[in-house]
């Protein structure tokens, strides 16, 4: 699709073909970046974000819907983190931008909108965690099973079984101390980046990974488990 | 230490997982149509309280502007500002 098409019968002076004829092309080998690429470069992509959130807050429900379409893998790959129960990884995905649209009016464009959008994201994870513990549901976990797998290569096991185990096993822990290590180790987060996430100051970020790793390694005393 | 490898290699392939796609954006958009429709209806319902309000407070006040008026341009009015320009 080019952005800008030639009329010629619309053409005033010669300086505005020369002009309008730049742009054609411009635009053009931008596209056709963007398609061989197969994904958009951060700037293009921020620069999209930046326009469809001014659009959506004006009220535009079709740009909103281009920038769910565009982050919504992102914010899906996040929330199953937070439950690989598909119909719930759905709703959780739906509630995160449900929750970015309400506060569309707090983003002030200083970071990037994924930045903004992963932050609402980890406050609805937390939330649900926080939901589930107070309904005292916990994930199932078999410490036999467990027990048998650390014998096995690592490698025999798939991610998919792999993200399930470490899903279980944080699940026995309390919300808090779940949320620190499932951002500081599933999420390869910093301490910077998860005290962004979470909301929370440096030093605690780090009292609290300290604090989980110790409950981890109650958890599980055979394994004496240093991560 | 071989169960601490096997921590983190565990780890390390969690964090490729490719989790399930999902297409969320009609249901989003559906969900805000439907809140926004709750929140004119919302918005509609004090509007009529505020009309019931102003209109209940109008009245009296047309009552009463209209007992002052009578009692402005009665005779008796008319009567007490001659004698009092008289005087």
């Amino acid at each position: 699709m080019a952005i800008f098409t030639i009329n010629k019968s619309f053409v005033i002076s010669p300086e505005w073909t020369f002009v309008l004829y730049l742009t054609g092309i411009l635009s053009e080998k931008v596209e056709l970046m963007i398609e061989r690429t197969g994904e958009q470069s951060p700037d293009i992509e921020q620069s999209l974000d930046i326009g469809d959130v001014r659009l959506s807050r004006q009220g535009d429900p079709d740009a909103y819907k281009r920038l769910i379409e565009r982050h919504q893998q992102e914010i899906g790959k996040i929330m199953w983190r937070f439950s690989r129960n598909r119909t719930v990884h759905e709703e959780l995905v739906q509630d995160v931008f449900v929750e970015a649209y309400i506060s569309l009016a707090t983003y002030k464009q200083r970071a990037p909108f994924t930045h903004w959008l992963r932050r609402i994201a980890t406050r609805v994870g937390y939330r649900y965690w926080k939901q589930k513990a107070r309904e005292k549901k916990f994930e199932r976990f078999s410490f036999e099973e467990w027990d048998r797998l650390t014998i096995e290569a690592p490698e025999e096991i798939d991610s998919s079984r792999a993200g399930e185990l470490l899903h279980n096993l944080l699940g026995q822990l309390p919300p808090r101390d779940r949320l620190v290590l499932t951002l500081r180790y599933l999420e390869g987060c910093d301490v910077v980046e998860t005290a962004h996430r979470t909301g929370w100051t440096k030093s605690m970020v780090k009292v609290q990974t300290f604090r989980a790793k110790r409950k981890l390694q109650k958890l599980l005393p055979k394994q004496e488990v240093v991560v | 230490m071989k169960n601490n490898n096997f921590f983190n290699s565990l780890i390390a392939r969690a964090r490729n997982e490719e989790p399930p796609r999902v297409q969320v954006a009609e249901q989003v958009i559906a969900i805000l149509a439907a809140d926004e429709k709750r929140l004119e209806w919302f918005w509609d319902r004090p509007l009529m309280w505020i009309a019931t309000f102003s209109s209940a407070v109008a009245v009296p006040v047309a009552v009463l502007a209209v007992l002052l008026h009578n009692m402005w341009v009665g005779p008796l009015f008319e009567i007490s500002q001659v004698i009092s320009w008289v005087m």
